[in-house]
């Protein structure tokens, strides 16, 4: 990356309090392209709170999230350039699969043709005529990241993508993130398979109380705690029962 | 944008069953003014003394002819509110808090950013949802008063010129009071909140009003600028105001509404 071209994700001290309460204290980290960087952190920790102040849902007390060196909302095109799995995705149960992604397209100004080649990436096209409401949680997973690809985008931003998906869908999105990065794009990844990440991550940042505990390589993540990622992260978010006996 | 607005309304099972309604709704109220009044007076079915009390209505006349064309089926009672306000108003609410309650808006938002593009969009859409509405609303009633006259053998004696303007002015009103529910389910998000407050607000207000009219022996200025008040004398059946004046009225109250809906998505953590 030269200085001219900016990262696709630049979060600087972002701070967020609801009513009162402190919810993210100080997030400070980047994803440089062709990265994929796992995000951690216990629940509540202010994974999800930092990746809607990132995508403009949410916004920040102070600080700073730049999406391609710029706030989300004065992206232009953004569905072209970011693709998004938050929450449920946002589907309506009495819609068709096809008929959320055909609204999803047009959002964005993109040609009806794009949902027929996103269903198919994601193996959905025999499922797709089906009403939402009789979907699985992992069917409904695919729709959500078939939604987040149908701009073609060069940033995935994903909160928990593999939550129901069956081992076979883990297996798939894992690969397809791996060669999506491998191509240039950039992944934010918030999860908590620490197995999952360690397999696709290039960096990791573990957040705790709202605040980073660590904005590292993976190799360095594992060469400091000898191969055991769960046991870097249990000692990093102060969950880790054997670390004051490590200590003594 | 628009077209997304448009594909969420018309794949959505809410929409065609407020329109199913509000047709439902006003073919029942017409065929009360036109078929069943009458034949409950000419026949006495309804004992001497209730057969007395009930309106001579000579639909061989224009204006009773105008009267059984208001698209908001108000012709009986003008001091209540009815399905047609009721179905058109739930027609917006739902279209503007839908999106909250499956997590559609942050799609929206995620595709267009400058959230005043997306209330912009939700306000075309249901704009064009409320004029197909008071399009088959006022074909429907239309075609009703076509039918009654036949069985009665009368003529249509109402000036065409006088029947599209009321016809129009009824859509235009139509398209208004989908557009305030948009504009209330925006603000509110919650869908059960925003329609329980806008059947508390369409029923309150005739109450509200026969109160004051009690009251002050005469209605203030301010109560004929309600949204019942203006739709209805939008369409010429009630209120003071004449229907042009009542219209714009109505427009710039949908306006200020609105703006303040584009204003709270504005500020608003999604």
């Amino acid at each position: 990356m030269d200085n001219h071209t900016p990262a696709p994700v630049t979060i600087r001290h972002l701070r967020k309090a609801f009513h009162g309460v402190p919810r993210v204290e100080d997030i400070t980290f980047t994803v440089g392209p062709g990265r994929i960087v796992g995000l951690l952190g216990p629940n509540g920790a202010g994974k999800t709170t930092s990746i809607r102040m990132l995508l403009g849902l949410t916004a920040a007390d102070s600080g700073e999230a730049l999406v391609f060196g710029k706030p989300f909302r004065e992206l232009s095109d953004p569905i072209r350039r970011v693709g998004a799995v938050l929450d449920a995705g946002g589907l309506h149960p009495g819609r068709t699969g096809r008929e959320h992604l055909r609204i999803a397209a047009a959002q964005g100004y993109l040609p009806t043709s794009r949902v027929e080649e996103v269903l198919e990436t994601v193996g959905m096209t025999d499922d797709a005529g089906r009403r939402i409401r009789d979907y699985s949680l992992g069917m409904r997973q695919r729709v959500a990241v078939a939604t987040a690809l149908l701009g073609g985008p060069q940033l995935l931003v994903l909160d928990e993508p593999a939550n129901g998906l069956d081992p076979t869908g883990i297996h798939w999105l894992k690969q397809y993130l791996r060669s999506f990065a491998d191509n240039g794009g950039s992944v934010l990844l918030s999860s908590h398979m620490l197995s999952d990440v360690a397999q696709i991550a290039d960096d990791i940042v573990i957040i705790a109380d709202g605040r980073v505990r660590t904005a590292t390589s993976l190799d360095e993540a594992l060469a400091s705690s000898r191969g055991d990622l769960e046991h870097y992260y249990l000692s990093l978010t102060g969950t880790d029962e054997r670390a004051p006996h490590a200590a003594r | 944008m628009l077209r997304a607005e448009i594909l969420k309304l018309t794949t959505t099972t809410s929409t065609k069953a407020a329109i199913l309604i509000a047709a439902l709704g006003l073919i029942a109220t017409q065929l009360a003014f036109t078929l069943l009044l009458p034949a409950l007076r000419e026949d006495g079915a309804a004992g001497a003394d209730v057969s007395a009390g009930l309106p001579i209505i000579d639909l061989t006349l224009p204006e009773n002819q105008l009267a059984a064309l208001n698209l908001f089926g108000a012709s009986m009672s003008t001091g209540s509110i009815g399905v047609v306000i009721v179905a058109v108003v739930l027609l917006g609410v739902l279209a503007g808090t839908g999106d909250f309650r499956y997590g559609g808006l942050t799609g929206a938002a995620l595709a267009e950013p400058r959230r005043s593009r997306i209330v912009l969009a939700k306000s075309g859409a249901a704009a064009a949802a409320g004029a197909v509405a008071g399009v088959l609303l006022a074909a429907t009633a239309f075609l009703t008063l076509l039918a009654t006259l036949l069985t009665r053998s009368a003529a249509l004696n109402a000036p065409p010129v006088q029947v599209l303007g009321l016809l129009g002015r009824g859509v235009l009103a139509i398209m208004l009071l989908s557009l305030i529910g948009l504009a209330v389910g925006l603000i509110l998000r919650n869908q059960l909140a925003a329609v329980l407050v806008m059947l508390g607000a369409l029923v309150l207000e005739p109450v509200l009003l026969s109160i004051v009219q009690l009251a002050a022996g005469t209605l203030p200025t301010w109560a004929q600028f309600l949204p019942v008040s203006l739709s209805q004398a939008a369409v010429g059946s009630s209120g003071a105001l004449a229907p042009g004046i009542a219209l714009a009225a109505l427009a710039a109250l949908t306006a200020t509404v609105l703006a303040a809906a584009a204003i709270t998505l504005h500020r608003r953590d999604l």
